[in-house]
């Protein structure tokens, strides 16, 4: 087969593509992924499970029958640990309906699981905003000036990658002492820095750009071509990690909660309920089994969705 | 360079290899531990006991040794310990105890041989030798404690020929191993297995009417506990009755006073207010505080008998405080030690916490006097109208006499609040149908060589792995259990919870009860084959009250129980 000129292939594009196609305006990057996007079932499947978890987040209060943190004794004839009782299934209609049953603090469990959901995602996003956010402006600003203050800012967020990240994030909660909010803090803290070597590495390359160069020749600051030219194109990586980051850091924080670290009661927290139930696991298994599966379905869908955006963001698969 | 890889490779490789294999010397004790060993240990190091209190007493027949306080100035209550004759001691009590033969049957007063002592330097963790019904074989960390019969026990021999402990610390743990068959009973069912055991024919639940108490506590020190108002306005405003009946197994019971009428002496006095969340919301309210305030909540999610679900209680505590009273209240889980530390030790914790007794032996001063004696810190500076008819009582052997004085206390204790008593909780074991003799005595350790279930060995499960086997310097249930099958003390309880002779054939006091001579069993052998005799009970109480002791080692060093029993520690070193 002759190799063709590109002055040949230029005209023989021309020539298949119809005039409406030459003059329609290129997609943009974004608009690009999100059509890929679409494409992918298992990311559209993550993303139904994610949003299906904000709605129910956002209208718990319509959703859950019972305020979570009241229990019922003296109001209702249930006793701990009462197994879910489902009228459809077959459950007596003189008994209160309860879909998850009754925990030890004789509690309506659907109700702590689906105010439950508030607090992981509130925990997930928050966690991954802060750790996105201090991570990739010091990644940005260690890989853009690079030097000694590379390496001392680097070598920092070496010694903090060392340490095995549920490990250390016991240690700082250790130190501020047990709560949500401390949890959430040392989930960032301890996860920052992967945000930040991704940013650095792609700031790495970014900078030594055409267009980096040409900004620079124009007379920008190093700041204004940081800001405007090399972060927003070194963000596309970061937003796949962050998605994947959030389900690291549901679970991160639930295994918190489970040590007795995180979430303090009576606080509807999945992983603390897992913990507080533990011992249940054979005499009331629907107390372990619905906060587990609450915290599988959500780091799936976070997963999923994460996938999904890798492979649609992903350039070499612009095909 | 690839070369120098490759070496440092193998070096890293030899290093890794190295170090699994070798560690320290003890290594191998870390894991096994065989009374063999300790036995040969035994004879090697046989010497006077060097105790700077410990001297020759006068009879020429047999070296008595002495445990000389030097008079009772320190504060103790042990002046002298005398080995009068071979088979005669004599302690000599700083004041009258009319319940010196309940706590001298406590197990962390075991006897062991002087020789065995002073050959692992006070400190014989992990390899204790008595003259209990068993010997133990060995100790695999992590797994299990074996013990086999001892051939030459004086007592009833076990018929089975193997004891082994196992431990597990979920309930729903040991519950499955009860279930499977695997073990022959468990401690400590979790209370929703209850029926459980109860309605399977292949189990028995076994009652275990331990006396104890579970209360809420307040430290006086702070603000606003410092106002007796508040605290009595907590004292009423919390459904004891509720608590009871959501969280704790049958036979459990609303606490009048805070100590269990079972035991003598214990609910004299008024009992506790009833609940009553208007007149408490009043008088918080009169007491400055009308919208309530914000406090902490301590506890530890350690299950015990008078506590079996410590998060779900301390959580309906949060939400009775806020509906009833109008009290914010965080609930703070910490550390065990830390707790107990912190709250109990210490008197530092600052909100209110959660915590309970259970008795070490059946005397009311076991509950009263450790908890609101003069000094106590954990509920404050205490109060004298307290402590001192304590103080008078304690001295009194007759109960009825005492018993004016325990009324003024208890009643004292409902008008000051320094707790509020909760509840007495029923405690219980399981066990397999098929153990003939299976018991949980109320006071003591379970008597394992009395089970039978047909077979060679017994298995045994309990909640945790001993801290270690000297129980002398151990104060949690585990390990007093563990070592209470190996170790005996001069009298022990029976499986109805009664004082009855064990190494001692009589403790006989004077007239005023403080003088007790004791008369022991003669032709006792101890594991390693010596002789029990008067020098060793000497010998084991220096090892556990004289601090200036070269052989009060122990573990932690504490001697948590020395200590409070016999009220302080002699030749304890100035700070």
């Amino acid at each position: 087969m002759s190799k063709l000129s590109r002055h040949e292939a230029m005209e023989k594009l021309v020539a298949e593509s119809s005039t409406d196609q030459l003059f329609e305006k290129p997609l943009g990057q974004w608009r690009l992924a999100l059509r890929r996007f679409r494409g992918r079932k298992s990311g559209m499947v993550g993303l139904f499970l994610i949003a299906s978890l904000i709605l129910v987040a956002v209208f718990a209060p319509l959703i859950a029958p019972y305020d979570p943190n009241e229990d019922l004794i003296g109001e209702q004839d249930v006793r701990r640990y009462q197994e879910p009782c489902i009228h459809l299934l077959g459950c007596d209609r003189d008994q209160p309906q309860h879909l998850m049953g009754i925990d030890g603090n004789v509690r309506d469990y659907f109700s702590r699981i689906v105010y439950g959901s508030r607090v992981s995602l509130q925990l997930g996003f928050f966690t991954v905003t802060l750790a996105l956010v201090v991570g990739s402006a010091i990644g940005a600003v260690s890989g853009y000036l690079g030097g000694w203050f590379d390496n001392i800012v680097m070598r920092f967020m070496d010694v903090i990658l060392g340490f095995p990240a549920l490990l250390l994030a016991i240690a700082i909660v250790a130190v501020l002492g047990p709560g949500l909010r401390n949890a959430l803090i040392a989930i960032a803290i301890v996860t920052l820095p992967g945000y930040a070597r991704v940013m650095r590495a792609q700031v790495l390359a970014i900078k030594e750009s055409d267009y980096v160069a040409a900004s620079q020749a124009l007379g920008a600051s190093p700041m204004q071509i940081l800001v405007r030219r090399v972060v927003p194109n070194a963000m596309t990586p970061l937003v796949v990690l962050a998605t994947l980051g959030i389900a690291t850091a549901i679970l991160e924080a639930a295994g918190l909660s489970f040590l007795g670290l995180g979430a303090q009661p009576p606080l509807a927290e999945w992983g603390s309920m897992l913990a507080d139930y533990r011992n249940q696991v054979f005499t009331a298994p629907h107390l372990v089994f619905y906060p587990g599966l609450a915290i599988m379905i959500t780091v799936l869908g976070f997963n999923l969705m994460g996938d999904g955006l890798r492979d649609a963001l992903d350039p070499t698969l612009n095909r | 360079m690839k070369n120098t890889f490759k070496v440092l490779w193998i070096l890293v490789v030899f290093a890794l290899i190295a170090a699994a294999c070798g560690g320290d010397g003890d290594s191998d004790d870390d894991t096994t531990t065989t009374t063999q060993a300790a036995a040969t240990e035994t004879t090697a190091g046989a010497t006077e006991t060097t105790a700077a209190t410990t001297t020759q007493a006068p009879d020429p027949d047999f070296a008595g040794k002495v445990l000389d306080a030097g008079g009772c100035e320190y504060g103790g209550d042990l002046e002298k310990l005398t080995a009068v004759d071979e088979f005669t001691v004599e302690f000599d009590l700083c004041k009258p105890n009319p319940a010196f033969l309940a706590q001298i049957a406590f197990g962390v007063f075991g006897i062991q041989p002087e020789e065995h002592l002073e050959a692992t330097s006070g400190a014989p963790l992990d390899n204790p030798v008595g003259t209990g019904p068993y010997v133990l074989e060995e100790w695999v960390r992590g797994d299990s404690v074996n013990f086999s019969r001892f051939d030459d026990y004086y007592g009833p021999q076990p018929a089975h020929s193997t004891l082994v402990l196992k431990w597990a610390t979920e309930s729903a743990g040991r519950m499955l191993e009860l279930q499977s068959g695997t073990v022959d009973g468990i401690t400590f069912p979790g209370t929703e297995d209850l029926e459980l055991i109860e309605t399977d024919p292949n189990l028995s639940l076994l009652s275990k009417p331990e006396p104890n108490i579970f209360y809420v506590g307040f430290t006086d020190t702070f603000t606003p506990y410092d106002n007796v108002d508040v605290r009595k306005a907590i004292g009423m405003g919390i459904d004891r009755q509720q608590i009871v009946d959501i969280f704790y197994p049958v036979g459990s019971e609303v606490a009048s006073h805070f100590t269990p009428c079972s035991v003598e002496n214990g609910c004299q006095g008024e009992s506790w207010y009833d609940f009553d969340p208007d007149a408490a919301k009043q008088m918080l309210s009169d007491a400055g505080y009308p919208d309530g305030f914000e406090t902490s909540i301590f506890y530890r999610d350690v299950t015990r008998g008078y506590l079996p679900t410590p998060g779900d209680v301390a959580v309906n505590i949060q939400t009775q405080l806020r509906e009833n009273l109008g009290i914010e209240a965080e609930v703070v889980q910490m550390e065990s030690a830390e707790f107990i530390q912190a709250c109990s030790s210490a008197g530092t914790c600052d909100g209110i916490h959660l915590l309970g007794w259970t008795g070490d032996y059946p005397h009311v001063t076991n509950f009263l006097d450790f908890h609101f004696g003069e000094g106590v810190a954990q509920f404050g500076g205490g109060h004298p109208e307290i402590w001192e008819p304590l103080a008078e009582a304690s001295g009194i052997a007759d109960a009825s006499v005492a018993a004016p004085l325990y009324e003024s206390a208890n009643n004292a204790i409902k008008e000051l609040v320094p707790m509020v008593p909760i509840a007495h909780a029923g405690a219980f074991f399981g066990a397999s149908a098929a153990v003939e003799g299976s018991n949980a005595p109320p006071w003591g350790h379970v008597q394992l060589n009395l089970w039978d279930n047909g077979t060679d060995t017994v298995v045994f499960m309990q909640g945790n792995e001993p801290i270690s086997l000297y129980c002398a310097d151990e104060s949690d249930g585990e390990s007093l259990r563990a070592c209470g099958q190996v170790i005996e003390a001069l009298y022990s309880y029976d499986i109805e919870g009664n004082v009855r002779p064990q190494l001692a054939t009589e403790c006989a006091p004077n007239e005023a009860l403080d003088l007790w001579t004791c008369t022991l069993r003669q032709g006792v052998l101890f594991h390693d084959g010596s002789t029990f005799d008067a020098n060793d009970v000497v010998v084991s109480f220096t090892a556990g009250l004289d601090a200036s002791s070269p052989l009060h080692t122990g573990n932690s060093g504490a001697f948590d129980y020395y200590s409070y029993l016999w009220n302080s520690l002699i030749n304890v070193p100035e700070e």
